[in-house]
């Protein structure tokens, strides 16, 4: 009996240990708990005076603005506000304005000369020099990341003083001053340190404060900042996936900002009267590619035909509400260069007919890759165009793809039709056109020696009257020999609680914050 | 049991070999390159070939598979070729969150799964033990995501109780694991009931009910400890599973935790990064087994008998 009361003592004494590893997690400080340095819940519907807090459709990978993160929307959301550019576009005229630099020159057609900004001080105390900005251009090109190809013309980037950069090329650039709203500028004596941006220092009106990674990044306002004082004391980027939370932490107040919602969630949203909601037409847009290295799409009269077989206003109002209209050009309205197009009127009698000329009365059967979560609406939008092309006998079958995937066979031309969005990230019709399109780019095995020609020569000239001309001979090639289907162009829709002011959306879907207020 | 423990730890060591290699071979069998996930479409062909190098991807596969286990032996998991960062220390930051919501989902799953068991058990064919049964039953089938969404749309949007998402404060961890215990009670409570049900038909039950024994004692001395073995391997193998990171909870309820840092490196083609959680999650789970199979000894003598034979 005694021999089982021990037995007892020790099974109970080993069950006790088993709940008290259970509860150990919790009082271990692997997560801070009541009463200790957490900041509260906060049971009221809005934060404190002062925070404004933003959840962005996606998580931040790395702040680098340089590396291999340095075209993606998250990355430069965060890094838009703590470093500077030698200039921006300026969101309503599209006109590059003075920002670290307050003027520019070019003596001759390969030569660029900018005057620093004076006294410009980085958020450690450091001061701003040539040597920072000849170190991030530098530093671009040498990661390889993709904004290295915007500076492939560059010959040196010489400082013959402090405040002065010169930026040589071996051909002209015409896209100069849209590389450098892209170029943010980090200080040469520490950028190249591995972890700097992680804890990074720039010269913007918010300064780091931390990061904890898939969770949020805090930003606190730089009250030397040598521009308008920033809004608001603190800024946070607050990582929320999932679609039903991020809208729910909106409508209780724990963000206040947010943005890249599915269109079905929009109309709720906006009868609810804390919110307001803004819409803009952006940069991205919606495209169907032809791989026009196998038959049948390189006959124009089936690439037409595919065209016309879609009814792209329909699919826009019934599919894309609020998020997206029927495109008008190969690139978006926002952009520079872009020239509207007659519209492929949506008739399946001329698609069949050109089918038939083409050689194909009874249509054919292909396939079309895509990868999901590239836009909104994309299953919907897919499952639509294949009907369509149905109804003129053209048979697709949806090919869906993991990203990595995908863009192997992108790249490998292993497909029939690809389906994506692609944004101008430099709001210059260069970055879409002679990055993809130029039989260089190898993009869609399609080669027109006339269009290769115009956009070289676009790219290589400085007088933006001349290259809007070059660009509109380029559209109307794209367009007109159906090089792909431009169906629709993307609004970013942004939505934030009504005691924010000041917010001015951007076609960028680079949100800024500089000068937003709350109550 | 020094000589059983001594073997279970071989056994072990061999099944993390296993996985290990299984893990380095299926990431690489999948298409993809994680040289142009990284540098993208617009690399030149030579940025892809030198990053590859560096990366030592275009090394024989066998070289960087010897490599690799070495570097692991000597708990060198290498730095995450997405996030820029040593993996270990990646993977740190984020273990004790999902280690947190998992334990705590499990302290409540089993704080409502053994009272509701039990007394389904003790009231067989009651109105109780059928509520007891539909809860379970319910709580085995519904979607985790669904049941997340839904307790965030109640607690959150209706009642403003509790915070929808993030990792913030002990509010924020009500919602992801209650909803993790609550699919989980599902499970349990009927295994507690079934095993219950078989103990309390056993002659030694009916012997100390016989005796005299308060009723009470007699399931909490008698008939519980009896039907701990199964009960606790499942709970073993499920800590298992969400020490591994429960991605659609984490995702649901912005839960910085492991799910999410592997699923987006097995996206991104990040072979460091993968080896490296998956190392860690099967150690884990390795771990967690064999304190499982060790407690058998304690759970019931019998078990340390017939192994010292």
């Amino acid at each position: 009996m005694q021999n089982l009361e021990d037995r007892l003592v020790s099974r109970r004494s080993f069950l006790c240990a088993l709940l008290g590893l259970g509860l150990a997690g919790p009082l271990s400080g692997c997560l801070p708990v009541a009463g200790t340095s957490v900041q509260p819940a906060r049971p009221t519907p809005v934060g404190p005076a002062g925070q404004l807090t933003v959840a962005m459709p996606f998580r931040v990978v790395a702040i680098d603005p340089h590396g291999a993160q340095g075209v993606e929307r998250s990355t430069l959301t965060v890094a838009r506000h703590i470093f500077d550019t030698l200039v921006f576009r300026d969101p309503f005229t599209g006109n590059y304005k003075p920002a670290l630099a307050i003027e520019w020159s070019i003596p001759d057609q390969n030569t660029w000369v900018f005057t620093l900004r004076p006294d410009v001080r980085y958020h450690d105390g450091s001061r701003l020099t040539s040597a920072d900005v000849k170190a991030c251009i530098e530093r671009v090109l040498a990661l390889k990341g993709p904004p290295a190809p915007l500076w492939a013309a560059l010959e040196a980037v010489e400082t013959p003083d402090e405040r002065t950069v010169r930026i040589r090329t071996r051909t002209p650039v015409g896209t100069m001053l849209a590389n450098l709203a892209l170029l943010y500028i980090a200080p040469a004596s520490r950028v190249n340190a591995e972890g700097f941006f992680n804890n990074p220092v720039g010269t913007g009106p918010f300064k780091f404060v931390s990061w904890r990674r898939d969770a949020e990044i805090r930003l606190e306002a730089n009250t030397n900042y040598w521009g308008e004082p920033p809004g608001v004391q603190t800024l946070v980027f607050k990582d929320i996936p999932e679609v039903a939370g991020r809208v729910t932490a909106l409508e209780t107040g724990e963000v206040d900002f947010t943005y890249g919602l599915p269109p079905d969630q929009l109309p709720a949203l906006r009868r609810n009267p804390e919110l307001e909601l803004v819409s803009v037409a952006s940069y991205t847009y919606y495209f169907v590619w032809f791989n026009h290295q196998r038959p049948p799409f390189n006959d124009v009269r089936v690439r037409k035909a595919m065209w016309h077989a879609l009814d792209i206003a329909t699919m826009a109002r019934d599919l894309l509400k609020d998020v997206g209209k029927p495109a008008q050009a190969p690139i978006p309205e926002t952009v520079f260069g872009f020239t509207p197009q007659a519209p492929y009127e949506y008739n399946p009698a001329r698609a069949r007919q050109l089918l038939r000329e083409a050689g194909f009365p009874e249509g054919f059967e292909t396939t079309m890759q895509w990868n999901p979560g590239s836009g909104p609406q994309d299953r919907e939008l897919v499952q639509a165009m294949i009907s369509y092309w149905n109804a003129i006998g053209v048979k697709v079958k949806s090919l869906e793809k993991e990203r990595a995937q995908w863009l192997k066979d992108l790249l490998d031309l292993n497909w029939d039709l690809n389906f994506q969005t692609n944004s101008v990230q430099t709001g210059d019709a260069d970055f879409t056109l002679r990055r993809l399109y130029h039989s260089g780019a190898r993009r869609l095995g399609y080669a027109n020696p006339n269009l290769d020609r115009l956009l070289d020569e676009a790219a290589t000239t400085l007088d933006q009257r001349r290259r809007l001309d070059l660009y509109a001979q380029a559209q109307r090639i794209l367009w007109e020999e159906a090089v792909g289907i431009f169906p629709f162009d993307l609004l970013e829709v942004y939505v934030f609680r009504k005691r924010l002011s000041g917010f001015v959306p951007e076609p960028s879907g680079i949100p800024n914050f500089r000068l937003v207020r709350v109550l | 049991m020094a000589a059983y423990a001594a073997r279970r730890l071989a056994h072990s060591v061999l099944v993390l070999w296993g996985a290990l290699t299984v893990i380095f071979i299926a990431i690489r069998v999948v298409p993809g390159d994680p040289a142009l996930a990284i540098l993208g479409p617009d690399a030149s062909p030579a940025d892809l070939s030198a990053l590859r190098a560096r990366l030592g991807l275009d090394r024989p596969i066998v070289i960087q598979y010897l490599e690799y286990l070495g570097r692991t032996v000597r708990l060198d998991l290498g730095n995450s070729i997405r996030l820029e960062a040593p993996v270990l220390g990646v993977i740190m930051e984020r273990f004790p969150l999902t280690a947190l919501l998992a334990f705590t989902a499990i302290v409540l799953a089993v704080g409502l799964s053994f009272p509701l068991g039990i007394l389904a058990a003790l009231k067989r064919h009651s109105v109780i033990d059928s509520a007891v049964s539909a809860f379970s039953l319910v709580g085995q089938s519904v979607p985790s995501f669904w049941l997340g969404i839904v307790l965030i749309l109640i607690f959150a949007r209706q009642l403003r109780l509790l915070p929808s998402a993030g990792a913030e404060s002990w509010k924020h961890l009500i919602l992801p694991s209650l909803t993790l215990a609550l699919i989980f009670t599902g499970v349990l409570t009927r295994l507690v009931r079934s095993g219950m049900l078989e103990v309390l038909a056993e002659d030694y039950v009916r012997t100390a009910h016989a005796k005299g024994l308060a009723p009470r004692l007699v399931v909490i001395r008698h008939a519980l400890p009896n039907m701990l073995i199964p009960v606790v391997t499942v709970i073993g193998l499920q800590l298992g599973h969400l020490l591994g990171g429960a991605v659609i909870i984490e995702t649901v309820f912005g839960w910085p935790g492991i799910g999410r840092l592997l699923v987006d490196a097995i996206f991104h083609r990040d072979y460091p990064l993968v080896q490296g959680a998956v190392f860690f999650i099967t150690a884990g789970f390795i771990i967690i087994n064999l304190m499982v199979d060790l407690s058998y000894g304690y759970l019931d003598p019998r078990v340390r008998l017939s192994r010292n034979d």
